[in-house]
């Protein structure tokens, strides 16, 4: 294993809650691993914590099988060989693009300083920018140099927070692919982090999911999609809506009528339903048991807002032809090809 | 229990280990702190009937003397200042560029000065204009007698309301156009939004001006000497140089520094609140108001102001000083023994100077650590590092003497006790411009750094230092200017034949040749002008 962790925790004095509780997971070399989840889940705090910016009140980190911080050890930062890319970027401004990747060189000769610093202008595609200073460079060139800074080293780990965020919307999506291809072509092992569901799931080859300072879930992106762990993992990711119902022994029985799946649970037992707008469909009905509330057009497809009869709210994806008005009763029913994920209420 | 409080402490030694800046920035603090708490130490052990006597005394009259000068000067500085940054800031008046910087200039003259030509022009009998009033028809007109309080009231505002005009100016300059453009869109009148929008959120900015420019009056010596009004800086100043009675001047300095507590502490309120005039991203200045034809009263008040706080002082002192140098008697009546103009200068620069450089070198552990190291020990440190704002110059030199004379008695009489004063006097100066400087500093870069391989000392050398020199050269010049207008520590601490210019300035002038301490006056506000020039650049008004 490349990075692992272990009942990781820490708390800020003078917060009600500890900002990361318990953490554990690992790491295989040359993999990404994003970590995602609402603002002020810990998953910031984790990574200052493994980069060592921050001291845990508890915990092993394990980093190429050496321990750099528990109880008695604290490596610090400089110590770590680890490299990290800021949210702000963190150029320093009073160095020019060369001499901020030849920054973290330490022990080069000037030679072999300059064979690096070309070597990673190249990989990040900004050979002509060298003499220039930070502050007159773009979102995406500064974003580019950052990278190479923190790559030039050869770190072991690689740490990004929310790396994308200062850029513009549509920069973002170019941006972030180019930087994807550098990380693998470098074969680096990264940790990313960002708020951003589906740019968790593009950046990363597995996720973990944060909530409240502890790890809700961690794995494939299909997996974590599909068959999320819990419900605030398919309510964040997946943008699902629940709707209530019990459990038969052929299925389970709601108000949407009776979903046919297997299942272990106890005939009757209160559960919740995760659906995603794909998954049901509905049909004009006067005697339905739901409304429609709003249509939202999305070029390819229509949106709908449903109303349930018991002020449950559920989206349903329609084709763009397909246009009903807000206000209309209609009768909604599953019509997902596969099973959908349960959780008890 | 024994157990878990051992478990607690282990815990936290870990979690939070006392960073190693503290305990530099623990040191500054107190010998920051030492001289305030000897001297009120002093004061409280003082003999009782001391007390008693000055109690009955002289306590009223020093007390109303000096809250009444505080409050005229503070309240007449506030008025010419705000109004003063609101011609410039707010409205089309012709030539706001160049009034703005000659509004700020009379910084550079120490108000002392002022009042020396003040007394040069306006005192009975003697003066310029009085003698020329005696030749014409005029000779019976009652001329205001310039000395006492409103002579004192007077020469105070001309020369401090540069403080309010620049703080009340920055604030009028980051009010976004947004607030003035949502209240008219509210339907209030121009009028209405300037009493309801623009003045309260400027006021933490004018409040904090007037604050400092009341510390600086209750510690103002020379002006309230030269112009025979008393005050406690000048009563403790009679105390210590004419009756040598260290304890009754211990006692009237401890009640002095209770003053100028209290008013520090307002200040610290203050200092806090001002953040919501900070210069947002989506700032846009509001638009000028249109005068019409009232613009030639507001230039003709701008004029006023500038040609009587600024261009006669200085136009005279220049005349003065040409006259000085033709005549050949007064050219010789400067030099002093061996001792001429340019040993004078090399004492103030080299002095000031290096009082400047210890001052900033001590600020930057306390800047350190109460940015990176937020809480409440650190606020404490930053506060107490900056009591010196509330220790006027005599109180300083009495503490001095007394502390060098028992602690480091090869110290005395030497230059190097002056240097002292001026660091214990000014630090706060650089303390807030280092504060300042590291504030504006991302913590991000100096963690860059340390996952870059530095450690934290190479960081520092590497990243930090470079990134807040600046601001640390801007706190330098600061202190150096204060230092060299400084005058009442000066003079009492000053060893034999140690003279600067101010010294000599004041000799001159106390023995009333004022003629011939024209062109060391000259000397010292052209310096002043140096480091005045390099800080107000880097005001917000001056600013593009």
């Amino acid at each position: 294993m490349k990075l692992e962790i272990e009942h990781l925790s820490k708390h800020f004095s003078g917060n009600q809650y500890p900002a990361v509780n318990d953490i554990k997971f690992s790491m295989q070399a040359y993999e990404i691993l994003s970590f995602v989840g609402p603002s002020g889940c810990g998953k910031t705090t984790t990574l200052r914590l493994i980069a060592g910016l921050e001291r845990p009140d508890q915990g092993v980190i394990r980093l190429d099988q050496h321990i750099i911080s528990n109880t008695r050890t604290f490596v610090p930062p400089e110590k770590r060989n680890i490299g990290m890319v800021f949210q702000d970027h963190a150029l320093f401004p009073h160095l020019s693009v060369f001499d901020n990747i030849a920054f973290g060189l330490k022990g080069f000769t000037k030679a072999e300083k300059k064979d690096r610093v070309s070597e990673l202008l190249e990989l990040v595609g900004v050979e002509p920018l060298a003499k220039r200073f930070p502050h007159i460079l773009s979102g995406g060139e500064r974003q580019r140099v950052a990278l190479a800074r923190a790559l030039a080293p050869k770190p072991a780990l690689l740490l990004m927070d929310e790396p994308f965020s200062s850029l513009d919307a549509h920069l973002r999506l170019e941006v972030r692919e180019q930087i994807r291809n550098i990380l693998k072509d470098s074969q680096s092992t990264v940790i990313f982090v960002t708020h951003d569901q589906e740019e968790a799931l593009f950046m990363g080859d597995r996720l973990a999911v944060f909530n409240q300072g502890k790890l809700e879930q961690i794995g494939f992106p299909e997996t974590i999609f599909h068959d999320s762990g819990s419900r605030f993992v398919a309510a964040f990711m997946g943008d699902s809506d629940f709707v209530c119902g019990k459990s038969m022994p052929s299925g389970f029985q709601t108000e949407l009528g009776l979903l046919e799946q297997q299942n272990d649970y106890s005939p009757g037992t209160d559960i919740e339903i995760a659906i995603r707008a794909d998954d049901i469909d509905f049909e004009l009905n006067q005697q339905g048991n739901g409304r429609i509330i709003n249509r939202f057009f999305r070029g390819a497809f229509n949106f709908y807002r449903v109303e349930l009869d018991s002020g449950a709210i559920v989206h349903v994806f329609k084709l763009h032809t397909e246009i009903f008005q807000p206000g209309d009763r209609v009768l909604t029913y599953f019509n997902a090809g596969h099973p959908l994920k349960i959780f008890t209420r | 229990m024994f157990r878990t409080e051992a478990l607690r402490s282990t815990n936290r030694r870990q979690n939070k280990p006392i960073p190693k800046i503290a305990f530099l920035a623990g040191w500054v603090a107190l010998l920051a702190v030492v001289p305030v708490i000897y001297i009120l130490i002093r004061a409280l052990t003082g003999d009782p009937e001391l007390w008693q006597r000055i109690i009955q005394t002289r306590l009223i009259k020093l007390f109303s003397n000096t809250l009444w000068l505080v409050l005229a000067v503070t309240s007449g500085t506030t008025l010419l200042g705000v109004s003063m940054a609101w011609l410039t800031e707010r409205t089309d008046v012709s030539g706001r560029k160049i009034f703005r910087w000659l509004l700020a200039l009379p910084l550079a003259i120490p108000p002392y000065i002022g009042a020396i030509i003040h007394l040069a022009l306006l005192r009975p009998h003697g003066g310029l204009i009085s003698q020329w009033l005696e030749g014409t028809n005029f000779a019976s007109l009652p001329l205001p007698n310039p000395t006492g309080f409103w002579g004192a009231a007077f020469v105070l505002v001309i020369f401090s309301f540069p403080y309010v005009f620049l703080l009340s100016g920055a604030a009028f300059r980051s009010l976004n156009a947004s607030f003035d453009e949502a209240a008219r869109m509210l339907g209030h009148t121009p009028w209405q939004t300037f009493w309801q929008v623009t003045i309260p959120a400027i006021r933490p900015g004018i409040t904090a001006g007037a604050l400092l420019v009341s510390l600086d009056i209750l510690a103002e010596y020379g002006t309230v000497a030269l112009l025979r009004f008393e005050t406690f800086s000048s009563a403790i100043f009679v105390q210590l140089a004419g009756r040598y009675d260290r304890s009754a001047a211990s006692i009237l300095s401890g009640v002095l520094i209770l003053l100028a507590l209290v008013i520090l502490y307002g200040e610290f309120r203050i200092q806090g609140q001002s953040q919501f005039t900070q210069i947002g991203s989506h700032w846009r200045p509001t638009t000028l108001i249109h005068l019409g034809k009232r613009r030639i009263w507001g230039f003709l008040a701008l004029l006023f102001t500038v040609l009587v706080s600024f261009i006669i002082p200085v136009g005279l002192l220049l005349f003065w000083s040409a006259q000085g140098i033709l005549d050949q008697q007064t050219i010789s009546g400067m030099q002093i023994g061996s001792k001429g103009l340019l040993s004078f200068i090399f004492n103030s620069v080299w002095s000031s100077g290096f009082a400047a450089i210890l001052a900033v070198l001590f600020s930057i552990p306390i800047a350190i650590y109460v940015v990176r190291y937020p809480g409440k020990v650190s606020r404490l440190f930053s506060r107490i590092s900056q009591v010196g704002y509330a220790i006027p110059g005599v109180v300083v030199a009495l503490s001095m003497v007394m502390l060098v004379n028992r602690f480091l008695p090869f110290l005395y009489a030497t230059p190097l006790v002056v240097v002292m004063a001026y660091v214990v006097r000014y630090i706060p100066q650089a303390v807030r411009s280092s504060e300042s400087a590291m504030h504006q500093l991302s913590p991000n870069l100096e963690e860059a750094s340390r996952l870059l391989k530095r450690n934290a000392l190479q960081t520092f050398v590497q990243v930090t230092l470079p990134l807040i020199l600046p601001g640390l050269l801007a706190g330098s010049a600061l202190v150096f200017l204060s230092s060299l207008k400084e005058l009442p520590a000066t003079l009492l601490l000053r060893p034999a034949g140690f003279e600067t210019l101010a010294v000599r300035v004041w000799i001159w002038s106390e023995e009333g040749f004022y003629l011939q301490a024209a062109p060391a006056s000259l000397l010292l506000v052209v310096i002043s002008i140096i480091p005045l020039y390099f800080l107000l650049r880097r005001e917000t008004i001056f600013r593009q």
